[in-house]
């Protein structure tokens, strides 16, 4: 495990390093994600000029929710999303190869190698962000409800990076993933929406087969509910089944895999 | 080392009808055809020995490096590499391997290599004095030591090539796989990099697998080729005995004092013209006819110097292709 981590402290320093080459698209890749901040607040500040409630949360509620909804996309950006994106390129391309004559996880290298360093900015501003909101929420909130909802939003961004790559890994035979992807990116978008809003099938399946109502909404029911050992081990079950499952499509899709021609 | 027993790989692709019409009935009624890359070979390499893989594009060879490699897993066949099945991917074999394929980079465009070099250090848990002295010899033999702090997409192809090598030999591997090492190199690079092979070769003693389009590697580097065409070896053995188990012919080189030629009809009885010139005749003749030929060369033309050599190892080979698809000539 030790060595993963001395293994990802490289690609850390490799990404910041190439990162600061291009100063540019650096500060232009964190004004872009602030007006993506800027735009969620403004959209939730306007629908509580309508409303009281909102999947049965008040405005200081929902502040919270976009504020994690922040940092968890901030994570996935800074963590995986650049990974994902490049993967269905390196299969098609066949440089894969290289990965998959080292000594360690194909898996583990292509899904942290690149850290995108532009996004760690964006990161710090969305956790200042969440603080804020945490700060200035009126009702009492304990610090082991805090720690609990940190560590759910955390296991929720692992189950995006889960959700992520599982959308990519049937290129290794559909060999064009723009579709896939923008699926991925579609869908992703029930992320950013309360979880109560959803009922019937609807919730059944985007709390379970596709679980993107659970990544940011159930943390922060956590936080404001009670029935935390249920929210945590819906998540946990989710979050194993999940990355089970890209394990099994992760080794079929290497076996599938034909590299290119030189 | 490498024992490979009839090991094949094939790939379905869908062929598409030119045109729009094409591309809408290939959407709905797709027509899928086997394409053999490989097909039911067998191989061993001994510790040390540098093998040559010979082949147009095409042919097989790199779809054999992958498969040896561990990249792409066959469609039948055994293979086993250092005693491990290649495609299962264990970390032990993966240690003990290397692979260099000249028309892909594996270090980091916008650093460093040895920033690079740094990571694989990591990767393969190579002991710090064992790093530092490796990356000392494969810098100094390769003469790159002034560049490893330069980004690597500041350095030319030929400094890059030899970033990549050292890449792929910090760890010692038993088993190296060269795919195309000098390719798109300068002449002087390309020499470098051979010599490097050699000496590499000597010092160290992997088993080395090399794919090159350029007959001048092989020559230099390999004792032992195969030729592979349509992913079948054609030829399987020592290098010097290529040209005379496929080919019945040698060539005549006669320099001439002054322009002179010959008459057709003597020239014909002779066997086939390579090349004629002013003061230069070239003929491809029979071994069995070799002494009468020069005999009648030496009779009929001013001949400054005569030489007679065996076929050039790459016209030999060129010709088994061409004999493959369109009969003997």
């Amino acid at each position: 495990m030790s060595r993963y981590l001395v293994l990802y402290l490289h690609c850390l320093r490799f990404s910041f390093s190439r990162a600061m080459e291009f100063r540019v698209d650096f500060f232009f890749r964190v004004g872009m994600d602030v007006l993506w901040y800027a735009v969620h607040l403004v959209f939730f500040w306007a629908i509580y000029q309508h409303a009281p409630l909102l999947g049965g949360w008040d405005f200081d509620q929902a502040l919270v929710f976009a504020a994690g909804l922040f940092v968890a996309d901030a994570v996935h950006m800074t963590l995986f999303s650049n990974n994902a994106w490049m993967f269905p390129l390196l299969v098609n391309r066949g440089d894969l190869d290289y990965y998959l004559v080292r000594p360690v996880s194909s898996l583990f290298f292509l899904s942290l190698r690149e850290f995108a360093a532009n996004s760690f900015l964006n990161l710090v501003i969305a956790v200042g962000v969440l603080a804020w909101a945490l700060a200035r929420y009126p009702g009492p909130l304990e610090a082991t409800a805090v720690s609990v909802y940190v560590a759910l939003l955390l296991l929720g961004c692992f189950i995006t990076y889960c959700l992520h790559f599982l959308f990519m890994v049937p290129v290794f035979w559909m060999h064009n993933a723009a579709g896939l992807r923008d699926t991925f990116y579609g869908l992703n978008r029930f992320t950013a929406r309360p979880d109560a809003i959803y009922t019937g099938w609807v919730r059944r399946v985007l709390t379970t087969l596709l679980p993107y109502a659970i990544l940011v909404s159930f943390p922060t029911r956590a936080l404001f509910e009670s029935d935390v050992g249920a929210i945590a081990g819906h998540m946990g079950l989710v979050a194993a089944a999940l990355f089970a499952l890209l394990l099994v499509a992760w080794r079929r899709g290497l076996r599938a895999y034909s590299s290119a021609s030189s | 080392m490498i024992h490979v027993r009839d090991l094949s790989k094939t790939y379905t692709v869908h062929e598409k009808a030119p045109g729009l019409m094409g591309s809408v009935r290939s959407l709905f009624a797709r027509k899928t055809v086997a394409r053999h890359a490989v097909q039911g070979v067998s191989l061993h390499v001994a510790e040390g020995e540098i093998l040559g893989l010979v082949g147009a594009n095409g042919a097989g060879k790199t779809t054999l490096v992958k498969m040896l490699a561990g990249i792409i897993h066959p469609t039948s066949g055994e293979a086993t590499v250092l005693g491990h099945i290649p495609w299962q991917r264990e970390n032990d074999f993966r240690r003990q391997i290397a692979l260099v394929m000249g028309q892909k980079a594996q270090l980091w465009w916008d650093l460093p290599a040895a920033d690079g070099f740094l990571l694989l250090r990591e990767i393969y848990r190579i002991p710090e004095a064992r790093y530092r002295e490796n990356l000392a010899y494969l810098a100094e033999t390769l003469d790159v030591t002034r560049h490893l702090h330069v980004q690597v997409r500041r350095l030319s192809l030929g400094e890059r090539m030899k970033m990549e090598l050292i890449a792929a030999l910090l760890h010692d591997p038993k088993i190296v796989f060269l795919d195309e090492p000098t390719i798109g190199l300068d002449l002087t690079a390309q020499r470098a990099i051979r010599e490097f092979i050699l000496s590499y070769r000597e010092t160290r003693k992997p088993a080395i697998i090399l794919t090159s389009h350029y007959m001048e590697d092989i020559e230099r580097l390999c004792k032992r080729i195969v030729i592979i065409d349509e992913g079948a070896f054609l030829y399987d053995g020592p290098l010097d005995q290529v040209a005379s188990r496929h080919t019945s012919q040698k060539v005549i080189t006669a320099h001439l004092e002054r322009p002179a030629s010959l008459p057709p009809a003597v020239l014909a009885g002779l066997g086939t013209l390579v090349k004629q010139e002013e003061y230069l005749l070239q003929v491809r003749v029979l071994r069995a006819r070799v002494a009468e030929a020069a005999a009648t060369i030496l009779r009929e033309l001013p001949v400054a110097d005569l030489a007679i050599d065996e076929e050039d190892i790459g016209t030999v080979i060129e010709r088994i292709f061409r004999e493959r698809r369109v009969g003997p000539s």
